[in-house]
């Protein structure tokens, strides 16, 4: 009886525990190659494939969760890195400060675009953003005296040994997706789903959806400007190129591509898209012909993405027994 | 100096207006924003340089062929991307924006990465329309080009309003657009309607593309800034609105113009951010826009 009352009340866990599970088991495999002697250069694919992963989950907190399009996560991700990178030339602001400043900022812009254009219905934030994303470029390109135009700000490194940026990213993956599993399974992570399903009613219902969308956007952009200012002290050149409006096309498609709405589909998404750009880039500069087809397809006939149609085939396998069991317990449950 | 800036601030804006107008269409029609129309202003450009310099096509032939790729490439856009928004998704608003916005969105990368593919990454540089000493006209230099050019994007601008206003053809986009299944019902082939959209609205935006091609050279990205200039449009002018589209496009050219002088030059293209940023604080319908009350 007891049990059946506190499933009314807190529904089934909204993502699945197993999703967050095989996240995990993956970066688990992926922390033992730098010592296993993965080369250099494939050690720096994986830790560009984590940055994304981060940017995708991130994209993939508003889109498949909220429901609501940025354009902007690459944009972000270059205005927190110019945060750290301006902060360092100019002030002398140590990294880490300057990174956390980096998602300050950002989660701040965030805050105000929100409020600008999240209490109207209709397209506002996609335009809004990539309006922003674009300006800001022309912003950081023309102003060369402060940000040395394309050439881009030398910033300081994190560590000495690239393998160290490699258990940094994994670790940040790791923790972003078990936050965003927690976050999904608390009231705002069910008000977020309501939003995107059926924002009408989820007004009705008395969920404050402008606050919640705002808050989702705010939060996201923040930690997209996190990545951005973590990954800037990586590369250890902050150039425009950072948020090129590509990047944001790269990152839509990891996340079309693994599942929107799913916790493990930006990452399988985020590695899939950037370890199979470097064959395409080696064989003439393909991938940005490639993965808007890819995009194209999965968004006409595979909404659920990779992860998703995976989680669809696995439920119909386990769901018989599933259901018995459920059955059971209802039994036992029903006075 | 203040009667010069906004005249060339208004010759400029009319070659906004012209992008502007087919997407606010495409908003009225479709209730989508199509991220691929910098890309049919790109298109547009591209075919009249190439057919020109590479096929040595005479530009009164080069003009109109660049209008019909643009207006082609819309046509095969919406009979093959689009229609399934109607098709799939009916009234559910949320879906359908979903997959309006990345389809459109990947769209444009796509024909950004294959025309970089095809035709290289430098920009091409267009042919005039006609040669000649540059005139005066209210104090600024303008060549015979620009003044052909700008006679032609008039022409078409009003020539489109004309047509939403007074023809048949109009008439149907304006009932479907105030009410999609109404019209359906009063006989309005809606899926046709849609098609011939998306295709006026391309072959208006690759006009624009051919026109401009001689001042600003087309590129395989050339379009980002002209498409981001006439989101910034749409919403100053009200979401799907024809006259909005007009208006604010003339206004976003002058205040540009204005900027360049008084603020600072290497940024005009930020102003219509800051623009952009004031309409949704004061006045987030628009000049022209409707209030909709939603069910």
């Amino acid at each position: 009886m007891a049990s059946r009352v506190s499933s009314l009340r807190r529904p089934a866990a909204p993502t699945s525990r197993t999703q967050l599970l095989v996240a995990l088991a993956i970066l688990a495999a992926l922390a033992p190659l730098p010592s296993l002697g993965l080369e250099i250069y494939w050690q720096g694919v994986v830790i560009t494939s984590l940055y994304y992963a981060l940017l995708a989950s991130n994209w993939n907190l508003l889109a498949g969760y909220t429901g609501l399009f940025s354009l902007a996560p690459a944009g972000f991700a270059m205005l927190g890195a110019y945060v750290t990178a301006l902060l360092w030339t100019y002030a002398g602001v140590e990294p880490w400060l300057g990174i956390p400043a980096g998602a300050i900022v950002c989660a701040i812009v965030g805050l105000v675009i929100g409020v600008l254009t999240l209490r109207l219905s209709g397209p506002y934030l996609a335009l809004t953003t990539l309006a922003l994303a674009e300006i800001l470029r022309v912003i950081v390109l023309n102003s060369f005296d402060i940000t040395r135009g394309e050439i881009g700000l030398q910033v300081p490194a994190l560590f000495a040994h690239q393998s160290s940026y490699y258990y940094m990213f994994l670790v940040a993956v790791g923790g972003f997706l078990i936050g965003l599993h927690w976050l999904l399974g608390q009231p705002c992570g069910l008000y977020l789903r309501a939003i995107r399903n059926d924002e009408t009613g989820a007004r009705a219902r008395g969920v404050r959806t402008v606050f919640w969308k705002v808050f989702a956007f705010s939060v996201s952009s923040g930690l997209s400007g996190l990545a951005g200012a973590l990954f800037a002290h990586y590369v250890i050149i902050v150039s425009p190129s950072i948020g090129h409006l590509l990047v944001t096309g790269l990152v839509m498609s990891m996340v079309v591509l693994g599942g929107m709405g799913t916790l493990l589909g930006p990452l399988v998404g985020a590695l899939l898209v950037n370890v199979s750009s470097e064959y395409l880039r080696a064989a003439g500069d393909y991938q940005h012909i490639v993965f808007p087809i890819v995009v194209i397809l999965f968004a006409r006939f595979c909404r659920e993405g990779l992860v998703g149609r995976a989680a669809m085939i696995f439920n119909a396998r386990v769901g018989t027994q599933a259901r018995s069991g459920a059955k059971a317990t209802e039994v036992l449950a029903s006075p | 100096m203040l009667s010069s800036m906004l005249v060339s601030g208004l010759i400029t804006g009319t070659f906004y207006a012209l992008m502007a107008l087919g997407l606010t269409m495409i908003f009225g029609v479709l209730r989508i924003v199509n991220f691929a129309h910098g890309e049919f202003y790109m298109i547009g450009g591209f075919a009249y340089v190439l057919l020109y310099h590479n096929l040595g096509v005479p530009i009164a032939v080069a003009l109109p062929a660049a209008v019909l790729a643009g207006g082609t490439l819309g046509w095969i856009v919406e009979k093959l991307l689009i229609r399934p928004i109607y098709a799939e998704f009916g009234g559910r608003q949320q879906g359908r924006d979903e997959y309006a916005i990345i389809v459109t969105f990947a769209l444009s990368i796509l024909l950004i990465a294959a025309m970089t593919k095809i035709v290289g990454p430098w920009s091409l540089q267009g042919p005039r329309l006609i040669d000649g000493p540059p005139l005066l006209l209210a104090g600024v230099r303008v060549s015979p080009h620009q003044i052909a050019a700008l006679g032609i994007a008039l022409a078409f601008l009003f020539g489109t309003l004309y047509l939403l206003n007074y023809s048949l053809w109009g008439r149907q986009i304006r009932a479907v657009a105030q009410n999609r299944s109404a019209a359906a019902v009063m006989g309005v082939d809606v899926g046709k309607v849609s098609t011939i959209v998306f295709a006026t609205a391309g072959g208006l935006a690759a006009l624009a593309g051919a026109l401009l091609s001689n001042m600003i050279s087309p590129s395989p990205d050339v379009g980002a800034f002209p498409a981001i200039k006439s989101y910034v449009i749409i919403v100053l002018g009200g979401l799907g609105s024809p006259l909005g589209a007009l208006i604010g496009g003339l206004l976003l050219g002058v205040i540009e113009s204005l900027g360049a002088i008084y603020i600072s030059f290497s940024y005009r293209d930020t102003y219509g951010l800051a623009l952009l940023v004031l309409v949704l604080l004061l006045r987030p319908n628009g000049l022209f826009g409707e209030t909709r009350r939603e069910v």
